[in-house]
């Protein structure tokens, strides 16, 4: 006789080794601390952002996982009181030095909000309004690189004949797609996500979840997100956060399967507090 | 399949504290009672508040509307009894009130700006925005005063543009408090969304936020026009109003808040018919101003 | 598997307990079953045989509602982690257990038709390979209840010996039946009780990865301990 139903399977193997591998980082972050005036709000980060894939960021409120986003494309600049040492490097070049060109690092680093924030113009000058801060386009080259970043944000053929009409009459969902669109229109090379979708319904979420998905094959993209499934959908590696260090970072089926801290393993089984 | 669970709060009782329905519903009659009181009063308060300005507005309409005539807008004030009209005041009060907003405005607006974007919590701009706050509630005739010691007595007579002058003085507190508070009302999300596209800071207040606080400001210019168009007080040492044509800025000029104040209290009764039309005419002339403010505002929501 | 800390949503703590309780009564039925199987074996017992084969649809319901709760659990409280492991963990041993059963059920079914038949030889090396799966059974059911990976490994490492004996008895019953033709009978059905006791402790081995990897999430190597060479075992009649 021989041996016929073979049951070996252990379904532990088969997701470990179906864990994404990571590109080489296109921002490395090297024992980066944070300060809201006397109050450390970072300690001691160290991550990495591959290229051209999704890393997901998750954490309790006030962990600090938004303020990081805000020190990649020196947000906090705008205000008093907020400081950042420590090394944040892209290209050889450090993006928390002093010397540095914010508005062209902003040009580099695009960031998409919370909140859509349509500006109040029409959704043609939307788009063309950051394109106009750093390049001279001509009237068509314009045109073109309107439909071309409406298009990339699956937005073109909702609002392809009313390009000139005010943005403030788009959806909630569609605003969003439209801020997308005006941040990848700069044509940047990092883009952050801070909680793109909490303002959203579920099918508006997903289609911006279908773009992010899009886009990594071209971004290097850092979300932010409140919704566990969301950084489970979405990311390609995910960190956990927690009261301002960054407790664990690993691909995203390993953080949801079988993370190795134990406040990890709390906090995405849903045991914290 | 059977997979219910049992509730969490089975065993502890859903019921909780007991509540006595008797004084629940002796508290909910007389909280009723109390709101039916304070409802009451309210509406009294409106209904007097109501009388007096219906009973200006009936005044001015009854006393007003008899002198009105074309007359009035085509022929300069006179001596009694020759039919003189209010044409120089007119003119006079419109040139004092526009100019004194076109100098007031775009101070008033820089100096809104800066309080809003640029001073936040700085020592400077709290004592900017305290003197600001001390001139709008000011006394006018302190402001007619202030630029006749400044305009007027060094350079030997009054003159439309000190009056111009005074009336701007009125206008740009007015023009800082509401762009101040109608930038601080734009969300810090868009302009973080601007900045963040790496647009520099000037552009970000120019291109972002006066396009999203327009409607807000122009309210607030509308109603500082309409606040100096009626305005007595300042022109009294300034502008000091003139019975002749004049068009120059630098002679007396005449203007219809002070022709009223002026001609009410003659003996002469054409005078005083004068001065209830000229009263009309500027009550109307503020009502469509702010008539068209409060339409723009809403437009904007 | 039980965690130290409570869910937030008290409710997902109560269902994750039901889940545990249903798969320990899963594995009290199934461990009686395989006793029962193999005292009807070894004492000629049928009556035990008949008890045995009659919990089988208990065991084949109780598969059905395990499965059925953990497709609601995870459509409705989309579990992370430990409680994911956990879930999907109880999934797959609900089916080992329920092969386990059927394999008793097997046994048991044997051992009536045996009961006819004489047998000229001993049945000690059956018995020690029933003790044997029995332990591994026990064992592996106290492991998923206590949600300990040390006791799994050793039930995961003592699975070499059954397949050892299996080996041994395969050869042995081929030998009588060589010898004399009217042992085929007996034999082939002793042959096939072997071999339902070596599946068992196989299906034992597998809970022991399950469980392994629910509790640690890491994954025992590859290599497991894998002895039934009787695939490849040829046995000559002596000349």
């Amino acid at each position: 006789m021989s041996v016929t139903t073979e049951q070996t399977a252990s379904f532990g193997g088969v997701q470990a080794r179906a864990a994404t591998a990571m590109n080489a980082p296109r921002i490395a972050i090297r024992n980066l601390d944070f300060y809201y005036g006397s109050n450390r709000a970072l300690k001691s980060i160290n991550l990495d952002f591959p290229d051209r894939q999704v890393t997901g960021m998750i954490g309790p409120s006030g962990c600090g996982k938004s303020t990081l986003l805000r020190v990649l494309n020196r947000m906090y600049d705008l205000y008093p009181g907020q400081r950042a040492t420590g090394e944040v490097m892209m290209d050889g070049t450090n993006l928390i030095d002093p010397g540095i060109d914010l508005n062209m690092l902003r040009a580099r680093i695009g960031m998409v909000f919370q909140k859509p924030t349509p500006f109040p113009m029409t959704i043609y000058e939307n788009i063309a309004f950051g394109v106009k801060l750093h390049e001279k386009l001509s009237r068509s080259a314009m045109d073109e690189r309107v439909e071309w970043s409406l298009t990339r944000a699956a937005l073109w053929g909702e609002v392809k004949d009313r390009l000139h009409s005010s943005a403030m009459g788009l959806s909630g969902g569609q605003q969003q797609r439209l801020c997308i669109a005006r941040t990848i229109a700069v044509r940047p090379e990092v883009i952050l996500f801070d909680e793109p979708t909490s303002a959203l319904d579920p099918i508006s979420t997903l289609k911006i979840e279908e773009l992010i998905d899009e886009l990594k094959h071209e971004f290097t993209i850092a979300i932010v997100t409140h919704n566990m499934q969301q950084a489970a959908r979405c990311a390609d590696q995910v960190a956990f956060f927690y009261l301002g260090e960054m407790v664990e970072v690993a691909p995203a089926a390993q953080i949801f399967t079988a993370p190795r801290e134990k406040r990890t393993q709390e906090y995405v089984t849903g045991r914290f507090g | 399949m059977s997979a219910t669970t049992a509730s969490p709060l089975a065993g502890h009782g859903l019921h909780g504290p007991a509540k006595d329905a008797r004084v629940a519903r002796q508290l909910s009659v007389r909280r009723a009672r109390r709101d039916r009181v304070v409802r009451i009063l309210c509406v009294v308060a409106t209904v007097i508040g109501l009388i007096f300005l219906a009973s200006i507005l009936a005044t001015l309409l009854w006393r007003g509307l008899g002198g009105l005539s074309l007359t009035v807008f085509t022929t300069s004030t006179l001596p009694p009894g020759s039919n003189g009209g209010l044409l120089n005041a007119i003119i006079g009060s419109l040139i004092q009130t526009l100019l004194g907003a076109v100098i007031g405005t775009p101070i008033g607006l820089l100096v809104g700006t800066y309080l809003a974007e640029y001073s936040r919590g700085s020592a400077l701009g709290n004592a900017i925005r305290f003197v600001s706050d001390v001139l709008l509630s000011a006394p006018s005739i302190l402001i007619g005063l202030f630029i006749y010691q400044l305009m007027v007595a060094p350079f030997g007579g009054f003159s439309g543009i000190a009056g111009c002058v005074a009336l701007a003085v009125i206008v740009i507190p007015i023009v800082v408090r509401t762009t101040e508070d109608m930038l601080r009302l734009i969300p810090v999300s868009l302009r973080e969304a601007a900045v963040a596209l790496g647009t520099p800071q000037w552009k970000v207040i120019v291109m972002i936020c006066y396009r999203a606080a327009k409607d807000g400001i122009v309210t607030g210019i509308l109603l500082a026009v309409a606040r100096v168009a009626g305005e007595t007080a300042p022109l009294l040492f300034t502008s000091l109003g003139n019975l002749n044509w004049s068009l120059s800025l630098t002679k007396p000029m005449a203007s219809l808040p002070v022709t009223i104040y002026q001609y009410a209290g003659s003996a002469f009764e054409d005078w005083v018919q004068l001065a209830w039309v000229g009263a009309l005419l500027i009550t109307v002339g503020v009502l469509a101003i702010n008539i068209i403010a409060r339409v723009a505002l809403r437009g904007g929501k | 598997m039980s965690e130290a800390s409570q869910h937030v949503v008290k409710s997902y703590d109560q269902e994750l307990k039901r889940l545990r309780d249903m798969m320990t009564e899963m594995g009290g039925i199934v461990e009686n079953q395989v006793a029962l199987a193999a005292e009807a074996i070894m004492h000629r017992d049928s009556a035990a045989a008949t008890r045995a084969v009659e919990d089988d649809p208990k065991v084949d319901a109780l598969e059905r509602d395990i499965e059925q709760f953990v497709i609601r659990l995870l459509a409705l409280r989309q579990p992370m982690a430990g409680d994911l492991r956990q879930i999907v963990a109880a999934l797959k041993m609900t089916g080992d257990l329920e092969r386990i059963g059927d394999y008793a059920a097997n046994v048991a079914k044997r051992s009536i038709v045996l009961g006819q038949f004489n047998l000229p030889y001993s049945l000690a090396g059956l018995a020690h390979m029933a003790h044997l799966v029995q332990q591994q059974l026990k064992s592996i059911i106290d492991a998923v209840g206590e949600s300990d990976p040390e006791k799994a490994i050793e039930v995961w490492r003592s699975d070499q010996v059954v397949d050892d004996i299996y080996n041994a008895i395969f050869r042995e019953l081929i030998t009588y039946m060589m010898e004399d033709p009217r042992n085929i009978t007996p034999c082939t059905h002793l042959l096939f009780i072997a071999k339902n006791l070596e599946r068992i402790g196989d299906h034992a081995t597998n809970i022991a990865e399950t469980v392994y990897y629910a509790v640690t999430g890491e994954v025992l190597p590859e290599t497991r301990p894998k002895g039934d060479t009787s695939a490849y075992a040829v046995v000559r009649p002596k000349a």
